[in-house]
């Protein structure tokens, strides 16, 4: 487990990262989420012991993270990058050495992450001769060679097409099972609500809310409501209940108003419209983004 | 210490393979030989040859005693240096001569030609007419024997016998003769000395250009695709800097290597003396201290700058400093005491090429190496803690160019 307590990190007076505390669990995806310029870097590098935090405390397994435990560490940074002239296997025998793997080893990995990645027909060729997506999948093996203890992983999926998308995501699945500790920092809500089961959600350095995604959900949601209807849509829009409607040619997501439950709502509508469909939804992780960054705003 | 070598390793690989290290390997020694062996191959060609030499002297008084004197001038190979034709023909005038003579020239029967003008009693003037200027040497050589002349004429009129004074002719040579502290005596010349030190300034001069280049530019290809991040998320950034110095400085070195050997076996070793690697203790402590003291400068500034131009920007004004001592070696050999040498010598800076120069130029008090090295030594680490820190942040860094307070409250803070 991952432990962070009272996090701050100041640059010339600056805070880029606030008495931040969470926890990251083995086993369950641990989503950072967070605009631009939020911190999320400053605290994945701050974790990562590259920036010596101004205060605060970070624990790995109940010890604090050091230079010795550079080797149990994963990390694939948001902006990818190699070394262009160098060719594959080169690349990822160097980063397993630099994370104290013996050379023959190394090989040996490489050659088996290459074949899971079904790329190993590049084994000899530069980096620079490769496509895109599978530039980041060499990048990918990087991080993942050492099999770490934690995992650091910034917009896994960006340059991806669907199908390596599916398949790194499968990989990091795969690591969820065997115990890893995963870190997900990600611009991709859609991403975040699939695959994290934690969430942490920052802004100018500060915590804006925590906890597990769907303690999250039943504190923001409940009352959206999709229906599917025929009739007069202007029947329904113009009641006080409706705080905010989405309306389609033959359905409609409503926001309702904080005292109206949807119960008392579906009585109310039942005789202006006809109602072929009403499910009340849970707010995607995206609304709540939205909400939450806009309401932090205002309020500073 | 395994990633300082697995580091080391990398750069050393990655950058032997690359088209650029293998061209210049061969391109570099070619412009160094055309530039220095060419025009030595075609001196000594010229030297070797006897000189055919006219000398037209109507008063018939320097043709036999001169042709005497400079005949005793001999090749190494114990072949005449100068063989004298008497160019002179009775009634005729001087223009007349000078005119046939001159002709001679142009059809290069010989090399050029003396004309004894006026003869006074105790002075002559003598013109030396050719084609081409002609090597100092010859008029050395042919001043000395009309000298020689003089001097024996003037004793044979105050009644000497000159067959005594005949060792008048053999040429002193100076020879200098450097005392140490000791009471032994180096066998020194000018020219032993301007190489013993300018090898060793040389060599670190190419060096530290060539690796600290190799350095900045891997350090900026590494920043701007941000595998920096990584780097420093699987070893310290220290053990990054010392493999990098590391892998660097070996690369350097190897080059150099291949240079002087390919240099050596061209030239032969005959021109380098042997007496050049006497002092070269002390030497290497001052080369390998400047050397990483440089280095590490380099990767300070390779963490400020974000591309490839403003590196050059930053190396050239390095290079600069580093060339300083070929400035003043000239007058410090000539006075190898004088103040502001001392003061060069105990700044960092220039320390390196300074006392490279001056434990060989004269004896340098013990007190003052010693200091000298102290000095150098506490710089480096004091630059190597500069330059950690600034790399630790400005490495992470992109985007503009950090100004000099910014740079400073990084070298301030605790990262």
């Amino acid at each position: 487990m991952l432990i962070v307590e009272e996090l701050t990190k100041k640059f010339n007076g600056y805070s880029a990262v606030d008495k931040l505390s969470f926890k990251v669990e083995p086993g369950r995806i641990f989503g950072l989420i967070g605009p631009n310029g939020a911190g999320k870097t400053t605290t994945l590098r701050t974790v990562l012991n590259i920036l010596k935090p101004t205060s605060g405390s970070i624990m790995f397994e109940n010890k604090p993270i050091t230079t010795n435990f550079y080797n149990h560490i994963g990390y694939l940074p948001e902006e990818r990058g190699l070394y262009k002239k160098s060719k594959v296997i080169d690349v990822i025998t160097y980063f397993a050495e630099l994370k104290a793997i013996k050379k023959s080893s190394a090989i040996t990995l490489a050659d088996e992450w290459l074949k899971k990645m079904h790329i190993e027909r590049y084994r000899g060729n530069k980096i620079e001769q490769l496509s895109k997506g599978n530039q980041q999948k060499i990048q990918f093996i990087t991080a993942v060679i050492h099999n770490p203890k934690l995992l650091i992983l910034d917009e896994p999926f960006a340059g991806f097409d669907p199908i390596n998308q599916q398949e790194i995501k499968e990989l990091i699945l795969s690591f969820v099972t065997s115990g890893k500790v995963i870190i997900l920092s990600t611009h991709q809500m859609e991403t975040a609500e699939k695959l994290c089961e934690d969430i942490l959600l920052i802004d100018k350095g500060k915590e804006v809310c925590s906890g597990s995604l769907k303690k999250i959900k039943n504190d923001f949601g409940g009352n959206n409501i999709k229906i599917r209807y025929s009739g007069k849509i202007t029947e329904i829009s113009e009641l006080e209940e409706v705080k905010h409607i989405d309306y389609y040619s033959n359905y409609a997501e409503i926001e309702l108003s904080p005292d109206a439950t949807p119960n008392e709502f579906l009585r109310k509508i039942i005789n202006r419209i006809d109602i072929a469909e009403y499910t009340v939804i849970e707010p995607t992780l995206n609304r709540i983004f939205i909400d939450l960054i806009k309401q932090n705003s205002t309020q500073n | 210490m395994n990633k300082i070598f697995a580091i080391a390793k990398w750069e050393f690989l990655e950058k032997v393979k690359t088209k650029t290290f293998i061209i210049s390997l061969i391109i570099t020694p070619i412009i160094i030989i055309s530039f220095s062996v060419v025009p030595t191959l075609l001196g000594d060609q010229e030297t070797e040859r006897t000189k055919i030499i006219g000398m037209l002297d109507s008063s018939y008084v320097f043709f036999d005693t001169f042709k005497d004197e400079i005949e005793k001038l001999r090749l190494e190979n114990n072949q005449l240096a100068y063989v004298l034709i008497n160019l002179t023909e009775k009634n005729k005038s001087n223009q007349d001569l000078i005119k046939n003579a001159d002709r001679r020239i142009m059809q290069q029967n010989v090399l050029g030609y003396l004309f004894v003008n006026s003869c006074s009693k105790d002075s002559i003037r003598v013109q030396y007419r050719s084609q081409d200027h002609t090597n100092f040497k010859d008029i050395i050589n042919f001043e000395a024997a009309f000298k020689i002349i003089l001097i024996k004429n003037q004793l044979t009129k105050m009644g000497y016998n000159i067959d005594g004074f005949n060792f008048i002719d053999d040429q002193v040579h100076i020879e200098q003769v450097k005392i140490d502290s000791s009471g032994d005596e180096g066998k020194k010349d000018f020219l032993t000395v301007f190489f013993s030190s300018f090898i060793f300034i040389l060599l670190l001069m190419m060096m530290v250009i060539y690796s600290g280049q190799m350095l900045v530019r891997s350090l900026i290809e590494e920043k701007s695709n941000r595998l920096i991040e990584v780097l420093v998320s699987s070893c310290t950034p220290d053990e990054l800097l010392a493999g990098k110095i590391l892998g660097l400085s070996s690369l350097g070195l190897t080059q150099i290597i291949i240079w002087a050997l390919i240099g050596l076996s061209l030239i032969g070793g005959a021109v380098v003396p042997p007496e050049v690697f006497s002092n070269v203790g002390i030497m290497l402590v001052y080369f390998i201290l400047g050397f990483i003291f440089f280095t590490t400068l380099f990767v300070g500034i390779g963490s400020i700058v974000n591309t490839e131009q403003e590196a050059q920007l930053m190396t050239t004004y390095l290079s600069i400093i580093l060339m300083f001592p070929i400035v003043v070696a000239v007058p410090a050999i000539q006075n190898p005491d004088a103040l502001i040498l001392k003061i060069f010598s105990f700044i960092p800076f220039t320390i390196p090429s300074v006392m490279l120069l001056r434990v060989n130029v004269s004896d340098v008090p013990v007190a003052d190496i010693w200091l000298t090295i102290l000095i150098l030594l506490l710089s480096t680490i004091l630059m190597i803690k500069i330059s950690a820190k600034i790399f630790r942040i400005g490495a992470l860094m992109h985007g503009t160019k950090p100004t000099m307070k910014e740079i400073i409250s990084w070298i301030k803070s605790d990262v």
